[in-house]
């Protein structure tokens, strides 16, 4: 991407902020969002955040899907999404993940 | 009309609610300001320059939407399916917004954009932790201001420190990479449900299969089919629940 090209889409998702955040502040009063579509809005987000997090994990970075031993991002967060089940500490897992990683990297490499 | 005279007024300055926000939104300052630093070591390692970073931090404020948009900004997706993922990334604050809006239906409209604009995840939480519901109360705003400023003022320190931080770490160390793991701790919890649960197993395994789409298309259909999902799920529960009783 050129700078421009940068810099319209970091607009564009300050716009994306401001949509979500700020439209019902500005419209006022009371809402009541339909049942159906809150499930929408409470199921997107995770949905989204699983499918950053599902290419990261599973695929080298010339998007082949690699399943093995040889994927240290894959055994890193796998030990760090049992990490946080047990600590519920995001800096604390962080920490560690980053850890296991540079410890694979450096050991198997 | 005398109950309109005797209203409280929820925007005036109000000392003691001001102090309470700001008591109440220390503890987790820490923690923003960590969750911050790994966005901006991920803004930079993701190959944006340091003001390009600056700016996205200062104008996006979303950390979960800024961490979604760098693998698409690096492998140079369209800006519109940028905007639409970033859109729903943000999803959770519609919800949000639905809730803390009517609080403040009375101020003038571009302080409520504002106030919305700056109004994330944490400060939506310790606000309705202390007020519930929407009647009209002395020292509302003041609260919400003492949670929103230091919130913003944490996470911006840390965004910062984290461009600078970023920028001076080989890419070697593979730093990027606690990006990922950030997302992961703001996932988990919310998994917390089935119909959650399942959903975003559905979509992490069909963003991964529709990798090969055009124009990085692969996330959102993730989303899609994990909602959708999620919803079917989700109905099933209720059907069976509903049989059983």
């Amino acid at each position: 991407m050129s700078d421009l090209e940068i810099w319209l889409t970091i607009l564009a998702m300050a716009c994306a902020t401001a949509l979500t955040r700020s439209s019902f502040w500005v419209i006022g009063g009371h809402i009541t969002i339909p049942t159906r579509v809150q499930g929408m809005l409470r199921y997107a987000p995770v949905c989204a955040l699983a499918a950053i997090i599902g290419p990261d994990l599973l695929m080298d970075p010339q998007g082949s899907v690699e399943f093995s031993f040889h994927n240290y991002k894959l055994i890193a967060g796998a030990a760090s999404i049992a990490y946080y089940l047990v600590r519920r500490s995001m800096l604390e897992t962080i920490v560690f993940g980053m850890a296991c990683f540079t410890a694979l990297r450096l050991l198997l490499s | 009309m005398s109950h309109t005279v005797s209203e409280p007024d929820v925007a005036a300055h109000h000392e003691p609610s001001w102090r309470a926000g700001l008591k109440d939104g220390m503890p987790p300052l820490f923690g923003i300001a960590a969750w911050g630093l790994v966005v901006g070591v991920a803004m930079v390692k993701s190959g944006l320059s340091v003001m390009q970073a600056l700016g996205m931090t200062l104008v996006v404020f979303a950390g979960s939407a800024q961490l979604a948009a760098l693998p698409l900004i690096a492998a140079a997706a369209p800006i519109w399916v940028i905007f639409v993922t970033s859109v729903v990334v943000n999803l959770r604050f519609v919800i949000f917004a639905a809730l803390l809006a009517p609080h403040f239906a009375k101020l003038p409209v571009l302080r409520r954009f504002f106030y919305g604009y700056g109004t994330g995840d944490l400060t939506t939480a310790l606000y309705l932790q202390r007020y519930p519901n929407e009647k009209p109360e002395e020292g509302k705003l003041s609260y919400l201001r003492g949670l929103l400023y230091p919130n913003w003022i944490a996470w911006q320190a840390g965004s910062i420190a984290g461009i600078f931080l970023g920028s001076a770490v080989p890419p070697e160390w593979g730093l990027g990479f606690a990006g990922t793991l950030a997302i992961v701790c703001l996932a988990v919890p919310m998994v917390a449900t089935r119909p959650a649960l399942v959903g975003a197993l559905v979509a992490a395994v069909t963003a991964v299969l529709a990798h090969a789409l055009p124009y990085k298309l692969g996330l959102l259909a993730g989303v899609v089919v994990g909602m959708v999902t999620a919803m079917v799920v989700e109905g099933q529960i209720e059907r069976r629940k509903a049989a059983n009783v």
